[in-house]
């Protein structure tokens, strides 16, 4: 009962929450300084997309290892799902970061390190999915994008923390600075809307995951049936 | 420089993204829940 009422209530909290975040992002946060007009405001949704980003493809990294220890096609399902989340918020963090761009330096794409490094990793996670539709076999398909998504994986610290640090970059500095500290610097109410935000996004995140997840399961338990 | 009503007009299309993107994933929510359901 409770589980059923939680199930039905949360898609509205959330959306009610990612309305309310949007709202500070663009009325409660203060301008930033030393950005043009009020560009610095894509923090809000610019950040957070790159976080759900590398929190898929922590998932995706999770169940893969399981599908490659159980060998359970859920969990392969599981790893497939996150990915193609990750590749989305990928893709979302690329186009805003690519549009901050333009209004701060007049061009969309200027090959710094931040935004080549993104776009590697776009496509690495692009090949994992290459990969699936090229293998027909599902247990081999499942075996392959799994080993893959490791190997994909042990790519991602370093080309989004290290190699943006390496080189000089256009970009802003980033809150988890080069020393690996948090650098908190923001005006406060600027805080509070980018930790909604972060909370939001994440919040989404799970709810989609979950739903692609639950869909997986209906479809495997399906074919298990037509198999019988 | 933007002025504040073009911040009001960002606002409102990023909300009804958002609107939109919800409608959306609920109508799959109750897709998935009446498969499950039918199992």
């Amino acid at each position: 009962m409770t589980k059923t009422l939680l199930r039905k209530f949360l898609p509205w909290l959330l959306c009610a929450w990612l309305i309310l975040v949007t709202l500070g992002a663009f009325f409660y946060a203060p301008s930033a300084q030393g950005f043009k007009g009020e560009s610095a405001r894509i923090v809000f949704f610019h950040v957070p997309q790159a976080w759900v980003a590398v929190l898929a493809f922590c998932v995706n990294l999770v169940a893969s290892l399981r599908y490659l220890r159980k060998r359970d096609a859920l969990d392969d399902a599981r790893a497939a799902a996150a990915a193609r989340l990750g590749l989305v918020f990928s893709v979302l963090a690329t186009v805003t970061g690519s549009l901050f761009a333009n209004v701060m330096w007049n061009s969309f794409w200027n090959w710094d390190p931040r935004e080549v490094s993104i776009v590697i990793l776009l496509l690495i996670y692009a090949a994992y999915f290459a990969l699936r539709e090229a293998v027909p076999d599902e247990e081999r398909r499942a075996t392959l994008s799994a080993a893959y998504a490791v190997l994909a994986f042990v790519t991602m610290p370093f080309l989004i923390f290290v190699v943006p640090r390496i080189y000089w970059s256009l970009h802003p500095d980033t809150i988890i600075g080069a020393t690996g500290k948090l650098k908190l610097e923001m005006e406060s109410r600027m805080l509070q809307v980018l930790f909604g935000s972060l909370a939001g996004f994440t919040g989404l995140f799970i709810w989609l995951y979950t739903l692609d997840v639950r869909l997986s399961r209906v479809r495997l338990s399906r074919r298990e049936r037509e198999e019988v | 420089m933007p002025g504040p009503e073009s911040l009001v007009w960002v606002a409102a299309v990023t909300i009804v993204i958002w609107l939109g993107l919800f409608v959306y994933c609920l109508a799959l929510d109750r897709r998935v829940r009446r498969l499950e359901d039918g199992q």
